[in-house]
C-alpha cells in the first residue's frame, strides 16, 4: 500500500474523471441539501470549484495542518449551528464537510476511490427521507456516474473513453442485479430493537393537516401526489363517488375552523357495525402523522394501529415509510348507542354563535322540530342555489363572525368552509354532529388494477347523530355541486378546464396523446406501486411467505446462506468463464492489421511479439526499401487510428491494406 | 484475489447500508447495498478476465549484488486480440510496477523492481500481476513464472586487507618493469595513468599515447583465495571475496580467485570481474570443508 502511493502521488488524478466524480458529488447532495446548514453547502460548492481550479499541473495542495483545522472548525460550526454535533442534521453537514474536504485534498487512487466510498455514503442518505422509484432510479444513475468515473480512472490516459467506460459500468450493473436480487431475497430480515430512529421533524410531511381550517384542503388541489394505492382483494368495492376514506375526526368546533379536541384520544373500539365487509388492501405513502386511511366505516384489526372514538384508525407510530395493511370496512353501519362523553363533545358550540345563526336554526326548529326535519332543512338551505362552489372563496375571519360572513353574506366555499359551517349549524341546532376528514374518490388504474388517491381527493364531510340512525354521513358538497359527482377537488377542476379550455376544438391527435399519456402515467403508476409493494415492503413477513412458497420455509439461515454463497460462486465462475470467451471479431481494424502483419511475415519477416507497430514499420522499411512508402503509410495510418487523438475514419487505412502489393525485396543481402 | 485498503472502507459503507436498510426496514437501502455489493463480486470476474491472456517475457537482466534491487526489463503482450487496463506487475516483496496498459498487437514495456536477498544463480523470476480494474475494490491477481536466469553475487563485505602476492602471470600488465620482465607490448593509454610509462618513442611516430607494458616470472598480483578466509563463515568468505574483487577492479589491479575446485587467472576486466562474480554466486561449498 505504502509503495503503491508512492508510486502514483506523482500522478495527479486525471480532469475528466474528477470532474465526473464531482458531478456524481453534487447531484448526491442535491436531495440532502435542505438537511444541510446553508454555509456547509457553500463550503460544498467552494470546494468543488477549487479543486477544479487546482487541477493545473504544478499547483500544490493544501498540507495536512491547514486540513485539520478546516476540519475541525467546520465541526465546530456545525455544532454551533445545530447546539450539537450528533444527530441526523449535523451528521449531513458533518459528511458533506467531509466531502469538501476530502474533494481538496484528492490527489492520488486512494483519494479517489475515498471520493467514491463518500458518493455511496451520500446516496445512502438520499434513501433516508425518500425511497420511491424515482429516488431510485435518480442514485442509480449516480452510482453509474461515479462507477463509470472509476473505471475511467484506470484506463489508460491515452486510451481513455468515457463512453466505453460508462458501457463497462452499466454491463457490470447489470451482470450484478441477478446476484443483488438473490442476496435481497435471502438476506434474513429482522425488525425491531434497534435505536436509530428519524425524529418525526425531519420526515417532510404531507397531505392531511390535524385540524380543518378554510384553506386547509383547498391548498392541496394541485397536489397530485399521491397519498395512498388500494386494491380489493375480494373484488369487492363501492363506487368511486361512494368511496370516504376515513382518516380523522374532529370534535370541536370553533365556525368554521375544527380541530380534534383535547377529551376523545383515547383508544375505543369501534361499536357494532352491519353491512358486508369490504377487504381493502392499502399502500400507503409516508406522511409523518398518524393517520390511516381505511373506507367509511373501519372495523377489523390492523398491525400497530388503535381505534380512536368516532371510528378512526390510528397508528401507533408515525407513517415515515411507506405503510402496508389490511383493512375490512363494513358502508351500512349504525351505531345506535352514543356514549355521554362523546355525546357531550359533540354538542359543543363555538363560545361567541351569532344571533343571525341562531335565528336561522331557530326558523327550522319552529317549522320542525324533528331533528331528522331540522337536517332536511339545513340540506335544502345549502342546496338552494344560493351557495357556489369555489376554489377561491377568499379568507373568512376566526369564529362565529366569519361563519356569518360565509352564510349570509359571500356564500362561497370549499368542501371544508362547507362541512364545518353544516356540522356547527346542526351543534347549534342541538343535534350532535362531527366533522370526518379524508380522502373522497380515487382513480381507477387499469393496468395494477388498484386505485390512486392523491392528495388532491382530499376531503372533508359531516356526520350527524340521530337516534334512529346513529352516526349519519352528509356530505354538503354533494348539495353544492350541480350533480352529485363532482365533489371531488379532481372532478371540479376537469370541470373547470372543460369549462374554460378550448376542449372542443382540439384536434384528434391532441387527444390520442392525451390518452397516450394517460395510459403511460398509469403503467407509471402501476410500476410505483408494484416497486412500493414487492421492493420496499419486502419485510421479514414478506420474507417468510416468500420462502414457504419456494418451500423453502423449513429450512435454516445457515443453509440459506450456505445454498447463496454456492449459487454466488457459480455466478461468478460462470460469468468468467463467458468473460473470457475468445473475442471472435476482433475489432475491423486489428484485423487488417494483422492481415498486414501476415503480408509481411510471408515476405520472410515476421513480427516478433515484443514489436510494436512503429516498431516493426521501421524494420520492415529496412528490410523491403522499395516498398517502404507503402510500410510507412499503413503504419502511419494504423498508429492513428489506434493511438490517435482524434477519430479518423478508418477507410483510408483499409484501403492502404487492401492495395498493399507483393512485397519482394530486390536488392539481396 | 485479495482484498486491499479500498476494500475495508468499501465494507464500511456495506455495513451501513444495511443497518440504515434493517433499523429502517428500508427496503431500498437494503437493494441498494446488494446491488454494490454484487458489483464488487462481479467487477472481480471482470479483473480475472483483465489479467487473461496476457503473456509475460523477460529480457536480460542485469546483475547485481545480494541487498540490491533487481531491474528486470519486461514485455507485457496480449494473447487474446482484448485490451488490458491497469496491469500491474509486483515481485514478492517488490512495489509494484505502476498501471501498465496493454493493447491488442502492441505489447507494453514495464520494468520490475526485484529485490534480492540470497546470492545465486536463479532460473525464474517469478512475478505477481494484479488488476484493480474495473472498480478498484478487489485485486485480482495471477503468479507468473519468468524463464529468465540470472545472477545475484555476494554482497561486497569485509574489512580484511588486499593479499598482495608476487607471482607469475605471464600476462602482460602496466607498471614498474621487474628483474626479468620482458616487453610485453603495448596497448591504449588511460588518462590518469601515470605518464612515466608511456611509450614516448611510439608516440613521436602516432598520434596516440600507448603505455608499454611488461611480462615476467613475477607480477604483483592480487590472489584471492577461498581457503585464506577460514576464519570467516562461508558466506561472509565470499562476500570478503566479492569485496576484494570490486575494490581490485577498480583500481585497475589484476587480480585472481581461487576457489575450492575452481581457479580462474589472473587478469582483469569488465569480463574477468564477472566472471569472478559468477563464479561466487554460484559456488556451492565442498562437502568436505577443510577449514585449515
Amino acid at each position: 500500500m505504502n509503495s503503491f502511493r508512492q508510486s502514483s502521488s506523482l500522478s495527479n488524478v486525471a480532469t475528466v474523471p474528477l470532474a465526473g466524480m464531482i458531478l456524481a458529488l453534487v447531484l448526491a447532495t442535491i436531495p440532502i441539501a435542505e438537511k444541510v446548514a446553508g454555509w456547509v453547502l457553500f463550503i460544498f460548492a467552494v470546494a468543488c470549484i477549487a479543486r477544479l481550479a487546482l487541477q493545473r499541473p504544478g499547483t500544490r495542495l493544501p498540507p495536512l495542518p491547514v486540513k485539520i483545522i478546516l476540519f475541525a472548525a467546520c465541526v465546530g460550526g456545525v455544532a454551533m449551528t445545530y447546539g450539537s454535533a450528533l444527530g441526523i442534521e449535523p451528521g449531513f453537514s458533518i459528511l458533506v464537510v467531509l466531502v469538501s474536504l476530502k474533494l481538496i485534498e484528492t490527489n492520488d487512487p486512494r483519494d479517489f476511490h475515498v471520493l467514491a466510498l463518500l458518493g455511496f455514503f451520500l446516496v445512502l442518505c438520499d434513501l433516508f427521507f425518500s425511497q420511491d422509484l424515482i429516488r431510485w432510479l435518480y442514485i442509480v444513475f449516480i452510482l453509474l456516474l461515479a462507477l463509470t468515473m472509476v473505471v475511467l480512472f484506470y484506463r489508460d490516459p491515452v486510451l481513455a473513453s468515457t463512453p466505453q467506460s460508462a458501457r463497462l459500468a452499466l454491463t457490470l450493473l447489470l451482470q450484478s442485479l441477478p446476484l443483488a436480487v438473490l442476496l435481497f431475497l435471502a438476506f434474513p430480515r429482522f425488525y425491531g430493537g434497534f435505536r436509530f430512529q428519524f425524529s418525526q421533524a425531519l420526515i417532510n410531511t404531507s397531505g392531511m393537516s390535524d385540524e380543518l381550517s378554510p384553506g386547509s384542503l383547498s391548498s392541496q388541489v394541485l397536489n397530485d401526489a399521491v397519498a395512498f394505492r388500494v386494491d380489493f382483494p375480494d373484488g369487492n368495492m363501492p363506487r368511486v363517488p361512494e368511496m370516504f376514506w376515513r382518516g380523522g375526526v374532529l370534535w370541536h368546533s370553533e365556525g368554521l375552523r375544527w380541530t380534534p379536541g383535547e377529551a376523545l384520544l383515547r383508544e375505543r373500539r369501534p361499536g357494532k357495525l352491519t353491512g358486508a365487509s369490504i377487504l381493502q388492501r392499502i399502500s400507503l405513502q409516508p406522511h409523518g402523522a398518524f393517520w390511516l386511511f381505511a373506507l367509511d366505516r373501519p372495523f377489523g384489526d390492523v398491525n400497530d394501529a388503535i381505534y380512536l372514538p368516532g371510528t378512526v384508525l390510528r397508528s401507533k407510530r408515525a407513517i415515515t415509510k411507506s405503510f402496508h395493511y389490511q383493512v375490512v370496512s363494513r358502508p351500512e353501519n349504525h351505531e345506535l348507542a352514543l356514549p355521554a362523553d362523546q355525546r357531550k363533545a359533540a354538542l359543543q358550540i363555538p363560545s361567541n354563535v351569532p344571533p343571525r345563526v341562531r335565528t336561522l336554526v331557530d326558523s327550522w326548529k319552529a317549522r320542525h322540530p324533528e331533528p331528522l326535519q331540522i337536517v332536511e332543512s339545513a340540506r335544502r338551505f345549502f342546496g338552494s342555489g344560493h351557495f357556489v362552489y369555489t376554489l377561491q372563496p377568499g379568507t373568512y375571519a376566526d369564529g362565529g363572525n366569519g361563519l356569518e360572513d360565509f352564510l349570509f353574506e359571500r356564500q362561497k366555499g370549499f368542501c371544508e368552509h362547507y362541512a364545518a359551517a353544516f356540522a356547527t349549524l346542526m351543534r347549534v341546532a342541538g343535534i350532535p354532529s362531527r366533522i370526518v376528514i379524508g380522502y373522497r374518490g380515487g382513480e381507477f388504474n387499469s393496468v395494477g388494477k388498484f386505485f390512486v388517491v392523491r392528495q388532491q381527493n382530499a376531503h372533508a364531510w359531516c356526520e350527524v347523530w340521530l337516534k334512529d340512525s346513529g352516526w349519519l354521513r352528509i356530505d354538503p358538497t354533494d348539495l353544492i355541486a350541480a350533480d352529485g359527482s363532482t365533489s371531488s377537488l379532481a372532478s371540479y377542476l376537469e370541470t373547470q378546464a372543460a369549462r374554460n379550455g378550448p376542449d372542443t376544438h382540439q384536434s384528434l391527435t391532441f387527444k390520442g396523446w392525451r390518452e397516450l399519456q394517460h395510459d403511460l402515467q398509469m403503467v407509471w403508476d402501476n410500476v410505483n406501486y408494484q416497486w412500493d409493494l414487492r421492493v420496499l415492503n419486502f419485510d421479514e413477513e414478506a420474507q417468510h411467505n416468500f420462502l414457504f412458497v419456494l418451500g423453502l420455509s423449513s429450512m435454516s439461515w445457515a443453509g440459506i446462506f450456505i445454498w447463496v454463497l454456492i449459487a454466488a460462486a457459480v455466478f461468478v465462475a460462470v460469468l468468467s468463464l463467458w468473460l473470457r470467451r475468445p473475442r471472435a471479431k476482433a475489432g475491423r481494424i486489428e484485423r487488417n492489421y494483422a492481415r498486414f502483419c501476415d503480408m509481411l511475415a510471408r515476405a520472410g519477416l515476421p513480427r516478433e511479439r515484443w514489436e510494436g507497430p512503429q516498431h516493426f514499420a521501421a524494420r520492415a522499411t529496412q528490410h523491403f526499401p522499395e516498398q517502404a512508402n507503402v510500410i510507412e503509410h499503413v503504419a502511419t495510418l494504423y498508429i492513428e487510428l489506434r493511438y490517435g487523438a482524434g477519430t479518423p475514419s478508418p477507410r483510408p487505412f483499409f484501403e492502404a491494406v487492401r492495395r498493399l502489393p507483393r512485397l519482394t525485396r530486390k536488392s539481396n543481402g | 484475489m485479495h482484498t486491499n485498503g479500498r476494500t475495508l472502507g468499501l465494507g464500511a459503507v456495506l455495513i451501513a447500508m444495511c443497518y440504515a436498510g434493517a433499523s429502517q426496514n428500508n427496503g431500498a437501502a437494503y437493494l441498494l447495498c446488494f446491488v454494490l455489493t454484487s458489483l464488487v463480486i462481479v467487477s472481480l470476474a471482470h479483473a480475472w478476465a483483465n489479467l487473461h491472456g496476457l503473456t509475460i517475457s523477460a529480457g536480460t537482466i542485469t546483475p547485481v549484488f545480494a541487498g540490491e534491487d533487481l531491474l528486470v526489463p519486461v514485455t507485457v503482450a496480449d494473447g487474446k486480440g482484448r485490451a488490458h487496463f491497469a496491469v500491474n506487475l509486483t515481485a514478492p516483496g517488490g512495489g509494484p510496477t505502476g498501471p501498465i496498459t496493454v493493447s491488442p498487437l502492441s505489447p507494453a514495456p514495464g520494468e520490475v523492481r526485484v529485490p534480492t536477498k540470497k546470492r545465486g544463480y536463479f532460473q525464474t523470476v517469478s512475478l505477481e500481476i494484479t488488476s484493480e480494474y474495473p472498480l478498484g475494490f478487489l485485486t485480482a491477481t495471477q503468479r507468473q513464472s519468468l524463464a529468465q536466469g540470472y545472477y545475484v553475487y555476494p554482497a561486497p563485505r569485509g574489512a580484511a586487507p588486499l593479499p598482495r602476492t608476487l607471482a607469475p602471470t605471464r600476462q602482460p600488465r602496466a607498471g614498474t618493469r621487474h628483474a626479468g620482465d620482458d616487453f610485453g607490448g603495448v596497448r591504449m593509454w588511460l588518462p590518469g595513468e601515470s605518464q612515466r610509462h608511456i611509450d614516448w618513442k611510439a608516440a613521436a611516430r602516432n598520434d596516440v599515447l600507448l603505455t608499454k607494458q611488461w611480462t615476467g616470472e613475477v607480477d604483483d598480483i592480487l590472489r584471492f583465495d577461498w581457503s585464506a578466509l577460514a576464519a570467516l563463515e562461508p558466506e561472509d568468505r565470499l562476500s570478503q571475496l566479492s569485496k576484494w574483487i570490486v575494490v581490485a577492479e577498480r583500481g585497475f589491479e589484476t587480480y585472481e580467485l581461487r576457489l575450492p575446485g575452481k581457479i580462474i587467472p589472473a587478469a582483469r576486466g569488465d569480463k574477468h570481474f564477472h566472471e569472478c562474480l559468477r563464479a561466487l554466486a554460484k559456488f556451492e561449498q565442498p562437502a568436505t570443508d577443510s577449514r585449515a
